[in-house]
């Protein structure tokens, strides 16, 4: 199962799969954001293509208002899809650290 | 003294050589000892000169009388002379004075300076009434044979006419015993030059068996890794008798040392042919099958001398394939070139069914063949079990047909099969709620078949793409999706199959944009941009008829690797 909440240090904890099915929950949790927001991906496990419409939604209405979302903890996984899709001109990836 | 007295004092004196010659002939001698035994025994028993004997022929309806053993035997038609007479006739004969029986040939005498006076011709008859051959003693001596001594040579005669019957049939049986230990032999040497052992194949199945008739069969096979390449041979050679047996185990020794110079199949096949032409008698032939196999590319080539058929099941067509025979029987005639080399590739789970028509032509007991279809219809039926167990099911297949009808020639089976592809299936509802499944199937599948978990993410993120596409576009379908994961060398194939939907083909939309501003950018189409890039190979199918789209697609180590990462994105790959 996949759970979206916000970690201690002020962060979007994502933790598990964000798929097509579990996408609608996380939009929902996402619309609800405002300003700049980190999304601590480390314990994302897995990311499809639903999941970045997630993101690229988000990002957009967060930019709008002078804000954005910031990935963090991004893996290897992710790191391919980013760059395949372009995403990582989009979304600003804090290095791991 | 009275003539009865005399007679008895004759009776006693004379009884004891006829049952000292009874116990000497009941002994197992060969059939010159026998002769000489009945011959000294009746010039003893009736105090002759000479006596001979006669052996009948009846496949020539003559008389032979075998002299002595440098001399060729002399043969006269039953019916003619005296000796030919009595063997018609079947009586006694008892000529006091030769000279004046017009029957009686002067010629003999005439030949060995010997006198013949007077004759006692009588046929040996054995117990089951058949004519063994006729006695005949000469020259009494002091007189002639009177009726007495016609009495005394009706006795002897009747044990001579059961102990020659004898010797006759235990010659005839030690012939056939000579024969059949001669063929044991050579079934013997036929079957070792068998494989005692089926050889580990890499990526394949191997079997050959060889069930042997009870007399005559000229199978042999062959499965042997070489340097050349794996070695599949089918032989059946023609003839009768141990002949079939000793020509396969030329040959089989002749392609071996062919082989083993570092001959190719080309010059191996040709210098065998031409060796067995040579020495080979000009009526026998080997029908062969003789093939290499190349197990890294899987290619096989072969030529097949009138072996057929050459039998190729398919199981993922579910179809079989006939392959021509290359030439005609091997030993025929000699070759001066060979036309082209026949090839086979073989696809995952092919099998190469290579039967001797012992297993085609196997008659029942109604006199119908246990043909081609049968051994069709076993096969598509037990394509998957292990050859082993599939040749062991057509044998008993062929037992079951035959009813009892005994097996009049040699049976072999070669079966090559290349390992099926390691795979596993499943079938999902058409919701989105699926994918936990979906997810669930492909990491356990990836465990069960040993596939690397690094291409868990890409097969899991192009599938999710292509079945949320199903379940988004296909609304009208409610069949079940079905996906098949499959171990592919350094890799995986992924196959999704989808029913009763139309025409979509995911791999004709164009690519994203991916270089726009955000603001122009959409999540539309941006999926299968994706996994264009993440895996390989990707290919739709579509059937009108059953209204199916298939969509495979592979990830393999040569699958393009995205460039390289932020050191911080390898240090993360580390937890993994």
């Amino acid at each position: 199962m996949l759970k979206i909440d916000f970690g201690a240090g002020g962060a979007v904890e994502i933790v598990g799969r964000l798929d097509a099915a579990q996408s609608p929950a996380v939009q929902a949790f996402l619309d609800k954001v405002q300003g700049t927001v980190t999304l601590d991906c480390s314990k994302l496990e897995y990311v499809s293509s639903a999941g970045l419409g997630v993101l690229l939604k988000t990002q957009k209405r967060l930019l709008g208002s002078g804000g954005k979302l910031r990935l963090a903890g991004v893996n290897r996984h992710l790191q391919d899809i980013l760059e395949y899709s372009g995403f990582d001109q989009i979304f600003e990836i804090i290095p791991n650290g | 003294m009275t003539p009865g007295s005399e007679r008895g004092v004759r009776l006693a004196r004379d009884v004891e050589p006829i049952l000292a010659v009874a116990g000497k002939l009941a002994a197992p001698f060969d059939l010159p000892t026998m002769l000489a035994e009945v011959v000294d025994a009746a010039k003893q028993v009736l105090a002759a000169e000479r006596a001979s004997v006669w052996l009948y022929e009846s496949a020539t309806d003559e008389l032979i009388m075998t002299v002595a053993t440098d001399i060729a035997p002399v043969r006269v038609p039953a019916g003619v002379g005296i000796a030919g007479s009595c063997a018609r006739t079947r009586e006694i004969i008892n000529v006091p004075d030769c000279y004046s029986d017009p029957r009686f040939n002067r010629e003999v005498d005439r030949k060995s300076g010997y006198r013949t006076r007077c004759m006692l011709t009588l046929p040996l008859i054995d117990h089951k009434d058949a004519l063994v051959g006729v006695m005949q003693v000469l020259n009494k001596s002091g007189g002639v044979f009177d009726r007495y001594d016609e009495a005394l040579a009706t006795a002897l005669a009747a044990q001579c006419a059961v102990a020659l019957q004898r010797v006759r049939m235990t010659e005839a049986l030690f012939e056939a015993e000579a024969l059949r230990q001669e063929m044991e032999m050579a079934r013997v040497v036929q079957m070792s030059t068998l494989p005692s052992t089926m050889p580990a194949v890499q990526g394949y199945d191997v079997y050959g068996t060889f069930r042997p008739a009870s007399m005559t069969g000229g199978d042999t096979f062959d499965l042997s890794l070489l340097e050349q390449g794996f070695l599949i041979v089918l032989g059946d050679a023609t003839g009768h008798g141990i002949a079939p047996a000793l020509s396969v185990t030329q040959m089989q020794a002749m392609l071996h040392t062919a082989f083993g110079l570092g001959a190719d199949l080309e010059s191996a096949y040709l210098q065998v042919n031409n060796q067995l032409a040579e020495t080979l008698p000009d009526d026998r032939f080997i029908t062969a099958f003789i093939g290499l196999l190349d197990t890294a590319t899987h290619h096989l080539r072969f030529h097949s001398g009138g072996q057929g058929p050459i039998l190729r099941y398919a199981p993922a067509a579910e179809a079989f394939t006939r392959s021509k025979v290359t030439s005609f029987p091997l030993a025929a005639m000699p070759l001066k070139t060979l036309r082209s080399t026949a090839t086979l590739d073989f696809e995952p789970g092919d099998i190469l069914i290579l039967l001797s028509d012992g297993i085609y032509e196997y008659h029942n007991a109604q006199g119908e063949q246990f043909g081609e279809q049968r051994v069709e219809d076993l096969v598509r039926e037990h394509y998957a079990k292990p050859m082993a167990e599939l040749s062991a099911l057509l044998l008993q297949a062929v037992q079951d047909f035959a009813q009892g009808a005994p097996q009049e020639d040699d049976m072999t089976v070669v079966l090559v099969k290349r390992e099926a592809a390691p795979t596993e299936h499943q079938s999902f509802e058409r919701r989105f709620d699926s994918l936990q499944q979906i997810f669930e199937f492909t990491a356990a599948a990836f465990a069960r078949l040993g596939i690397e978990r690094d291409y868990l993410h890409a097969i899991d993120f192009t599938v999710e793409e292509l079945f949320t596409n199903m379940v988004k576009y296909s609304r009208e379908s409610s069949a079940a999706v079905r996906l098949d994961l499959t171990r592919i060398e350094g890799g995986v194939e992924a196959t999704l199959t989808d029913h009763g939907v139309d025409r979509f083909d995911p791999t004709q939309a164009p690519d994203a944009r991916i270089d726009l501003p955000i603001e122009q950018r959409t999540p539309g189409g941006l999926g299968l941009h994706l996994i264009r890039r993440l895996v390989d190979a990707i290919e739709y199918h579509y059937s009108s008829e059953t209204r199916q789209s298939r969509i495979t697609f592979r990830k393999t180590a040569g699958t393009a690797t995205p460039h390289e990462g932020p050191a911080g994105t390898r240090e993360n790959d580390a937890q993994d």
